[in-house]
């Protein structure tokens, strides 16, 4: 039995938290960003000393643990970022640092072998003379466990394990947590899908604004019930009703070609929010990229308002009258550590300038409609990006695609990483630019956001159309089973 | 609120850092010498680093921009010798001359850009590569030699002093300085270049033309060196392939103490011109001193390695 507590009086990060792990269960820890589970899990993991409080590991109490110490007790944690030595093999990553071999030469076919051994406990057919970057994120994360189990592992941490992983990958992995629990392993699970959960977990405990809440066994809860823990508050509705859209087609598909998609046909129409389904590499982002111009397509045709465009850049595809929200907020879509203004204005800088000359109010002025318009929530708009929460960088990215006044709105992954709370403003907003005449394409992983928010919904599998579904027929089955390119 | 306080204070001393210092030498060298403060001295330190603050300029266009250019030394180095030759050897007119060592280094810079995007490579290497085309070409136009002679009309630009007194050079520096400051931070242009030395994809899907935007850095930042070569070769009043060698390091390093990220995306003008005036006021009050060129290089040293550290730390203090 383990009893880990901690508490932290007076720092906000977290405030006196004290939860126990017991041995051999699958706990998960869920609250929203900035719940204080990072910092929670990096205390066990020796990554953070905390102010005060105490970590008891199997009757033995320390103030704090380093790194070291927490790899010596069996403490191993899968980080969602997978920090692993990309050119190094498969075998190499699970025995490094790892003094069990007899000599001073490594015996590359020797440690293969044990590798291959490690790995078929997950049931796994990796093989270990392959190098890690050449792995899918699935495949990497089972190396990662597989170094737990070498370190004789007993508490696992996994830090939302499924967030970039596909449907069938994401099965294998609930096997490979179930697999762990049997050996007695205890699992703590971080993850933002509360579906998955109920899957595989044991109990829950909840953090809120570094403040532990509670902790419930699965079954005596559902899904409203932890939202309610997390968020403090009753959402009613999580996606908001919208109006119907019109008819009237505003962008139109034919046969279209290249980036890994082929022979894409659908009809866009005015005020619509048509959904993409599929799952990861099914070629939707790059679909969506054909469409902006940010990646060269090969045949078809595309037009928009009946007239065919063909951009071949995305300053062509945003004159033509598309926005793009990327996916990856951070990297593709947020200058991160620039002002909001500056990022708002970046897309339609020119038409901010006189005779070449940025004109800072209208700059200015620009920024603060969009404050308005879309809710940002920031006291200054000289603030950096990087100092505002997911869902008002979110916002932010969204601004600079309205600034450069699209009629067709491209919304990849809208609220990846965004708090349940945040998400509903998010839905609010694409409704409301909808309703205001805008249409909206709308790339998703999250099955739940696809069929609540789209009114249509396509379906791709490995670059290919699979289906194409009516509100009336939505169903996560009906679509799982056309993304897995079943039907 | 205390967070936002150490932001604050994190900024105050990234904008202040090398002004103090500019003070702190200037301090200390005038108390150790005499002459340091003297009018003759002041305006030799103004007349003699010029060219430095110039390629300065051109380095932080091109680290904004996302790049960084080792072979600015040998851009400079051919124009030199091109100027120079084309003067004492063709007796080509001064202003055809100095057009051509101009344009030409403009096509070089062009040159390393359209190398650096076609490549796909990292700038500091495809510039490590074509620095060395450059020395090449330099040594095949000078043929290892020195050109003087030049015309009076030519040294007239490094050399003549308006009104008697007012260095003609100087004021080519200053306007230079107002019109990069102008462009970088004022106009929609600048802003992309800072855009797409940010975060180029970012940029990429925000519609902007980035590789246009790094080729054009790189087109410019070759302008003010060619600019750079002709004012250097016309006060010096000769120029052979060794002209403006190795001040790539001196730009890059009064960049770099300025607070000129590497990864892009950052920088402020006048901050990296004072950084040129704190390491130009560094080795000529160490000269004065009686303290030769070789501990200067140790100096250099230091104080980039120190302001490394205080930056370190005080981003550790966020």
């Amino acid at each position: 039995m383990k009893h880990i507590t901690k508490d932290y009086p007076g720092v906000k990060a977290l405030d006196d938290v004290s939860i126990s792990f017991e041995k051999g269960e699958v706990h998960a820890l869920v609250g929203e960003n900035g719940a204080g589970k990072s910092t929670f899990i990096k205390t066990i993991s020796g990554a953070i000393t905390p102010t005060s409080g105490t970590i008891t590991f199997e009757g033995k109490e320390y103030s704090s643990l380093t790194p070291h110490e927490a790899i010596e007790l069996g403490i191993a944690v899968v980080y969602q970022e997978l920090i692993q030595f990309e050119a190094m093999s498969v075998a190499d990553n699970i025995f490094m640092g790892i003094d069990s071999e007899s000599s001073m030469v490594i015996n590359k076919a020797e440690r293969n072998a044990k590798a291959r051994e490690v790995l078929a406990q997950f049931d796994s057919d990796i093989d270990p003379a392959a190098l890690v970057r050449d792995l899918s994120i699935a495949n990497r994360q089972i190396i990662e466990l597989a170094k737990a189990m070498v370190r004789n592992a007993k508490v696992v941490i996994m830090d939302e394990p499924t967030a970039a992983i596909t449907v069938q990958e994401q099965k294998r992995l609930y096997e490979v947590v179930r697999n762990l629990k049997a050996k007695e392993v205890t699992v703590i699970y971080i993850s933002h899908r509360l579906e998955e959960l109920f899957e595989i977990c044991d109990r829950v405990s909840v953090l809120r604004d570094g403040q532990y809440i509670t902790t419930v066994d699965i079954h005596d809860t559902d899904r409203q019930g932890l939202i309610r823990y997390m968020v403090g508050r009753e959402l009613t509705s999580t996606y908001p009703e919208k109006k119907p859209a019109g008819t009237e087609v505003v962008l139109e598909a034919e046969h279209l070609s290249g980036n890994g998609v082929e022979d894409i046909s659908f009809k866009l129409h005015k005020g619509e929010i048509l959904g993409f389904a599929g799952l990861v590499g099914a070629g939707r982002t790059e679909l969506m990229h054909l469409l902006y111009g940010a990646a060269k397509k090969t045949s078809g045709t595309v037009k928009i308002n009946g007239r065919e465009v063909a951009p071949r850049n995305p300053g062509e595809g945003m004159k033509a009258g598309i926005g793009l929200i990327p996916e990856d907020r951070k990297f593709q879509g947020c200058f991160i550590d620039k002002p909001i203004f500056w990022n708002i204005s970046i897309s339609n800088i020119m038409e901010l300038c006189r005779s070449g000359v940025i004109d800072r109010k209208a700059e200015m002025k620009q920024a603060q409609d969009y404050r308005e318009k879309l809710r940002i929530k920031t006291p200054d708009l000289v603030q950096k990006a990087s100092g505002l929460s997911g869902g008002n960088q979110q916002k932010v990215v969204i601004a600079k695609s309205l600034a450069a006044l699209p009629d067709i709105l491209i919304f990849d992954e809208p609220t990846r990483g965004i708090d349940i709370g945040a998400r509903h403003e998010i839905y609010l907003l694409m409704n409301e630019l909808a309703e205001q005449g805008k249409s909206i394409l709308m790339v998703s992983s999250d099955m739940e956001e696809l069929l609540g928010m789209s009114e249509r919904l396509i379906v791709l599998h490995e670059g290919h159309k699979t289906g194409e579904l009516e509100r009336p027929e939505f169903s996560q089955e009906k679509v799982l089973t056309l993304a897995s390119g079943i039907a | 609120m205390d967070a936002k306080a150490k932001v604050k204070r994190g900024e105050l001393f990234s904008t202040l850092s090398m002004p103090v210092l500019l003070v702190i030498l200037i301090v200390f060298f005038s108390i150790m010498s005499p002459r340091f403060l003297s009018p003759l001295n002041l305006t030799n330190i103004l007349v003699q680093n010029v060219h430095v603050a110039i390629v300065a300029a051109a380095v932080m266009i091109i680290m904004i921009s996302g790049g960084c250019d080792l072979s600015i030394g040998y851009q400079m180095s051919v124009a030199a010798v091109l100027v120079t030759k084309m003067l004492s050897v063709y007796n080509v007119p001064v202003f055809i001359a100095v057009i051509a060592g101009i344009a030409l280094c403009s096509l070089l810079g062009t040159f390393n850009g359209i190398m650096a995007i076609k490549l796909k490579s990292n700038t500091m290497i495809v510039t490590l590569a074509t620095m060395s085309v450059f020395q090449g070409i330099s040594y095949l136009i000078s043929e290892s030699k020195t050109y003087h002679n030049l015309p009076n009309s030519f040294m007239y630009i490094g050399q003549g002093r308006i009104g008697g007194w007012l260095p003609i050079n100087v004021v080519i520096m200053v306007v230079l300085i107002l019109i990069v400051g102008f462009v970088m931070g004022c106009t929609g242009i600048g802003r992309k270049v800072y855009a797409a030395g940010d975060s180029p994809e970012a940029a990429r899907l925000a519609g902007l033309p980035v590789a246009k935007i790094k080729v054009l850095s790189f087109t410019c930042a070759g302008i003010l060196v060619g600019i750079a070569a002709v004012l250097l070769a016309s006060r010096s009043g000769s120029a052979d392939s060794g002209t403006g060698v190795g001040i790539e390091f001196t730009g890059i390093t009064a960049c770099v103490l300025s607070g000129v990220a590497l990864k892009g995306g950052e920088g402020t003008l006048w901050k990296v011109i004072v950084a040129a005036f704190v390491l130009g006021v560094l080795s000529n009050g160490m000269q004065l001193i009686n303290l030769g060129t070789y501990p200067q290089y140790i100096a250099k040293g230091v104080i980039m390695l120190l302001s490394l550290y205080l930056t370190n730390r005080n981003a550790q203090g966020m």
